[in-house]
């Protein structure tokens, strides 16, 4: 099934798209879940543990639906 | 009591709703530390400067460089190689004389944090590094201290506000490991977008001390200017949460 990811911040690096930071779609398997997706993408756990799904914040063990979009956030340290 | 300088000056808090010549006293009447005098420093000092803080104390170890002073707007191209505080003491005087400013020209740690954070009614985390914003957050949640914690790297900035009983800093992330992660030295940082946080910072911290309007607590604000949109995320309280759960191993 196809879905929309979007990585804030510095996860902008994991991202598919060619334009940092901008929303991309991606196919994933049936029974994945918001940790499944964030290990596809190889980002590390410590920098992803706020995340939506259309716009709501939902826990990692969220399965995803198909169309839903995931937003991604990381802790951002500087001053 | 106002006297009635002090009611001209302050008439357009006064007017605020929930807000009033009491609120105004209360800001008086208070104490706010900020740590960090840079980019989320800079217009947190002056918001809260103009506004009427009765005392701020300043702390940061660092002087400024050139480098500073395209977001760092409360310092200025004569202040290059002077200390940060003692450059933003002089702009808060220079604004406000209601105001009593303590500046420190150190680094804020464990030799100095919980005397500081123990002296203060409010604490605005304006540093510039992920291991002293988890210092203040476990040290706030040790002494139940209300605190602004803000974030700003490139073009988005994330902020929230620790009251005790509310969910803290840690439990909506885990400290990263020293050197993870991307600071304004890898991938730049605009200023506008550091003044937005501090303002923001500036605002929750009035709103806290005047007793008016609801806080940003039990949730972070996500800014992304590059793409132009703001997030709220709610973040329940981790049960487990080290700083702050229930069995909470005291991690200082």
């Amino acid at each position: 099934m196809r879905i929309r990811v979007k990585l804030f911040a510095t996860l902008s690096r994991f991202s598919k798209s060619e334009y940092s930071g901008a929303p991309f779609e991606i196919e994933i398997p049936e029974g994945t879940t918001i940790q499944d997706l964030i290990n596809l993408l190889k980002i590390p756990a410590e920098e992803a543990k706020i995340t939506f799904v259309n716009g709501i914040t939902q826990p990692p063990d969220y399965l995803i639906k198909p169309d839903d979009e995931v937003g991604i956030f990381p802790p951002i340290g500087g001053g | 009591m106002l006297n009635p300088e002090q009611k001209e000056r302050y008439s357009r808090n006064i007017k605020l709703h929930g807000f009033g010549e009491f609120g105004q006293e209360k800001l008086l009447a208070s104490k706010v530390l900020i740590a960090g005098a840079g980019g989320l420093g800079s217009p947190a000092i002056f918001y809260l400067t103009a506004v009427g803080v009765g005392e701020l104390t300043i702390i940061d170890p660092d002087v400024v460089i050139s480098s500073n002073l395209q977001r760092q707007i409360i310092h200025s191209t004569a202040d290059i190689q002077r200390l940060k505080v003692i450059s933003a003491k002089e702009k808060v005087k220079a604004l406000n004389p209601d105001v009593h400013v303590t500046a420190l020209a150190e680094r804020l740690d464990e030799s100095n944090i919980r005397r500081l954070v123990n002296t203060h009614d409010f604490i605005v985390d304006c540093t510039d590094n992920p291991a002293t914003k988890f210092l203040i957050n476990d040290v706030c949640v040790e002494q139940k201290k209300p605190f602004s914690h803000a974030g700003v790297v490139s073009m988005t900035g994330q902020i929230m506000t620790y009251i005790p009983g509310h969910a803290c800093l840690r439990c909506a992330f885990e400290e990263p490991r020293a050197g993870t992660a991307l600071t304004a030295n890898d991938i730049g940082v605009l200023g506008a977008v550091a003044g937005t946080l501090g303002s923001l910072q500036a605002a929750e911290a009035v709103k806290y001390l005047a007793g008016c309007a609801e806080l940003l607590i039990d949730s972070f604000l996500f800014l992304d200017v590059a793409h132009a949109t703001w997030k709220k995320a709610k973040v329940k309280r981790d049960r487990y949460c080290l700083a702050c759960g229930e069995k909470a191993n005291r991690i200082r």
